[in-house]
C-alpha cells in the first residue's frame, strides 16, 4: 500500500479483504422528499413528524431532507445566468438546509438536533441520547460536484447524500419518503397508465430504460458498488403508518436492490 | 408562489413540478457556463512523487513556482503521499469504510499544503483552510499571486464506494480537476515524478512506451494496469464542459512546469 499504485486494480482488490466494521448498524436513514413532501406543507409534514416521534422508542433515525421547488427555481435562474454545476450544487445545499432547519424546529421539543456535515462526529452521541438527528440531504460537494453527462443539474443531490450516509455508517435501512407508493413505469403524476413496480434490481431498472425514476439515478449507480447498503425502499409518506411499517422492516413501497443482494 | 392542484406549494420556474431525473428535462438544462477564474492555472503537486521525495526535488520546484507566480495566478493543490497510504492501510485493517478513509486522507494533504505554503510564503502564497477555500477563492486569486489548498475534494463521509476495493476514488488529482472545471481555470497540470503516461509503469518497466497525447475514451478502452493519476479523472474529463484537457509533467525537471503553463506540450496531455 505504501509503495503500490492506487490505480492498480489488483492492489485495489486486496484493500477489500479485511472485514468492514458496521459503524451504526441500528440506525435507519430516512430521507424526506423536498418537492414531493416538505413543499406540501403542514398537511403532509405534521403527520410524518408525529410518526417519527412515535417511533423514537423503537427506532434510531438519521433524518435527511430534500430540496424541492426552491432548488428548482434556483437552478432555473442559475442555468439562465450560466452558473456551473458546482455553483448549482451550493444553491441546492442552501435549500435542503432550509428544509432541514424546519424539520429540526418541528422536532426541537423532543431534543432532536440538526447537524451539518462538520458535526457528524457527534452523530453517535445524539443517536444514543435523543434517538434521532436531522441533516440536510445534499452531499457537501459544493464546487466539487461532478458535472452530469447531460445538462447542468448536479447529479448527486439529496437522495444520493442520504444514501451515502446510510452506506458509510452501515445503517440498518435506507427509506426514501416520497408522495408516491414507489417506482412506476412512468411518472404517475403525468401518466395514468403508469404501472407500479413493487420490487426491482438495479439491472432490471436499467433494462427498462425509464424516462423517469423515483430516486436519483446516481443512487442506482452507487447501489452497484455499495458495500453495506444493498437495498433501499421508497415509500409513500402521505399514507399514515407507512414509515412505521418500513422501519419495522416491512415491504410497503418499492424495494430496489443491488443485483447480487438476496 | 402558487399552490397547485397537486397540493404542493410551487415557486414558478421552468423546472417547477418537473422531475430532475427525467431525461428530457435534463436535456433542456444544457446551457452555456461562465468561467469564474479563466486566467488562473491549477497545479497539482504530488504527495508521494514530489513532497515525500524531499529537499532535492522540492526546492528546485519551489524556485520555479516562485518565478511562475510573477507571471501567472496559481492555484496549487497538494497530494497526501505516504502518510495517506499509511492511514489507508491502518484504516482498512481496522475495518473503516471508504467514506471514513476519505475523511482521514484530507489531513495528510492539508499537512503537505502547509509544508508547501511555508516554502512559498516568501512569494506571497497562502495556504487556505478547506472550509473557506471555495467561497473565497476569487478574492484570494485577485489579492495574492497564488493560493495553496489540500487537493482533496470535500467528499469525506460522502465519498462514493469504489467498484473494486475500498480506497476512496476521488483523491487529490480529482479534487484539483473538479475545482479547475467549476472555476473555469485556464489549465490543470499534474506534477509527478514521471515524464507522463506510459503503456506500463516506467518504474517497473524502463522500456515501457511513452504516450505523448491521448483521449480519455481511448485511454479508458486501453485499460492500462496503472495510471499516474486518479482513474476517475477519465470519467470526469468525459463530462467536462470547461476543462477539456490536463497535462502531466515531471516535477523532477521543474522547467517543464513553466513550459506547460506557457501552453507548451511538456509531458503527456490527456484530452476529452
Amino acid at each position: 500500500m505504501i509503495s503500490g499504485s492506487l490505480t492498480d486494480e489488483q492492489l485495489m482488490e486486496q484493500t477489500a479483504r479485511t472485514r468492514p466494521v458496521r459503524l451504526l448498524p441500528e440506525a435507519n436513514v430516512v430521507k424526506v422528499g423536498g418537492q414531493s413532501f416538505i413543499d406540501r406543507g403542514r398537511a403532509a409534514v405534521f403527520p410524518l413528524i408525529d410518526e417519527i416521534v412515535a417511533n423514537l422508542d423503537r427506532h434510531k433515525m438519521i433524518v435527511g431532507t430534500g430540496a424541492g421547488t426552491r432548488a428548482r427555481h434556483a437552478y432555473s435562474v442559475g442555468l439562465d445566468l450560466g452558473m456551473p454545476t458546482g455553483v448549482l450544487s451550493v444553491l441546492g445545499t442552501f435549500v435542503s438546509m432550509q428544509n432541514a432547519r424546519m424539520l429540526h424546529y418541528l422536532l426541537a421539543k423532543h431534543g432532536i438536533p440538526f447537524i451539518e456535515p462538520a458535526q457528524f462526529a457527534q452523530l453517535p452521541l445524539y443517536l444514543s441520547e435523543r434517538r434521532a438527528v436531522v441533516f440536510f440531504g445534499m452531499p457537501p460537494y459544493t464546487f466539487w460536484q461532478q458535472n452530469p453527462a447531460v445538462g447542468r443539474i448536479p447529479p448527486h443531490r439529496t437522495d444520493t447524500g442520504a444514501f451515502l450516509v446510510s452506506e458509510v455508517f452501515a445503517a440498518r435501512s435506507m427509506i426514501f419518503v416520497k408522495d408516491e407508493d414507489g417506482l412506476y413505469t412512468a411518472d404517475p403524476k403525468k401518466d395514468r397508465n403508469a404501472r407500479f413496480i413493487p420490487r426491482a434490481t438495479v439491472s432490471e431498472i436499467e433494462a427498462m430504460d425509464l424516462d423517469d425514476v423515483v430516486v436519483e439515478r446516481a443512487v442506482l449507480e452507487l447501489l452497484k458498488n455499495a458495500e453495506h447498503r444493498r437495498s433501499i425502499q421508497v415509500i409513500n409518506g402521505l399514507k399514515p403508518g407507512m414509515l412505521t411499517r418500513a422501519l419495522n422492516g416491512e415491504h410497503v413501497g418499492t424495494v430496489i436492490t443491488a443485483d447480487d443482494a438476496s | 408562489m402558487s399552490e397547485a392542484a397537486d397540493g404542493r406549494h410551487h415557486v414558478a420556474s421552468f423546472l417547477m413540478r418537473e422531475s430532475l431525473v427525467d431525461k428530457d428535462v435534463l436535456r433542456s438544462t444544457e446551457t452555456p457556463v461562465v468561467r469564474m477564474l479563466p486566467s488562473a492555472h491549477v497545479v497539482k503537486v504530488g504527495g508521494r512523487s514530489i513532497l515525500d521525495a524531499g529537499r532535492g526535488v522540492v526546492y528546485p520546484l519551489v524556485e520555479v513556482l516562485g518565478k511562475l507566480l510573477g507571471e501567472h495566478k496559481l492555484i496549487i493543490g497538494t497530494g497526501g503521499g505516504a502518510r495517506t497510504r499509511h492511514v489507508f492501510s491502518v484504516g482498512l485493517d481496522l475495518g473503516m469504510p471508504t467514506g471514513v478513509l476519505a475523511q482521514l486522507a484530507a489531513a495528510d494533504a492539508l499537512g503537505n499544503a502547509h509544508i508547501l505554503g511555508t516554502l512559498l510564503a516568501p512569494y506571497g502564497v497562502v495556504a487556505i483552510p478547506p472550509e473557506m477555500f471555495g467561497h473565497l477563492l476569487p478574492l484570494f486569486v485577485h489579492a495574492v499571486p497564488g493560493v495553496i489548498f489540500n487537493g482533496v475534494p470535500p467528499y469525506s463521509l460522502w465519498e462514493h464506494p469504489p467498484g473494486v476495493g475500498r480506497i476512496p476514488p476521488h483523491r487529490t488529482d480529482a479534487g484539483c480537476f473538479l475545482l479547475a472545471e467549476c472555476f473555469g481555470c485556464s489549465t490543470l497540470t499534474l506534477v509527478k515524478d514521471v515524464d507522463g503516461l506510459y503503456e506500463r509503469d516506467p518504474k517497473l518497466e524502463p522500456n515501457a512506451a511513452f504516450i505523448r497525447e491521448i483521449g480519455a475514451a481511448e485511454l479508458e478502452r486501453r485499460n492500462l494496469p496503472t495510471l499516474p493519476f486518479d482513474r476517475v479523472l477519465l470519467k470526469l474529463l468525459a463530462n467536462a464542459r470547461l476543462l477539456r484537457r490536463f497535462q502531466i509533467v515531471n516535477g523532477h525537471r521543474p522547467e517543464l512546469l513553466a513550459a506547460a503553463l506557457n501552453g507548451e506540450h511538456a509531458g503527456t496531455i490527456v484530452h476529452a
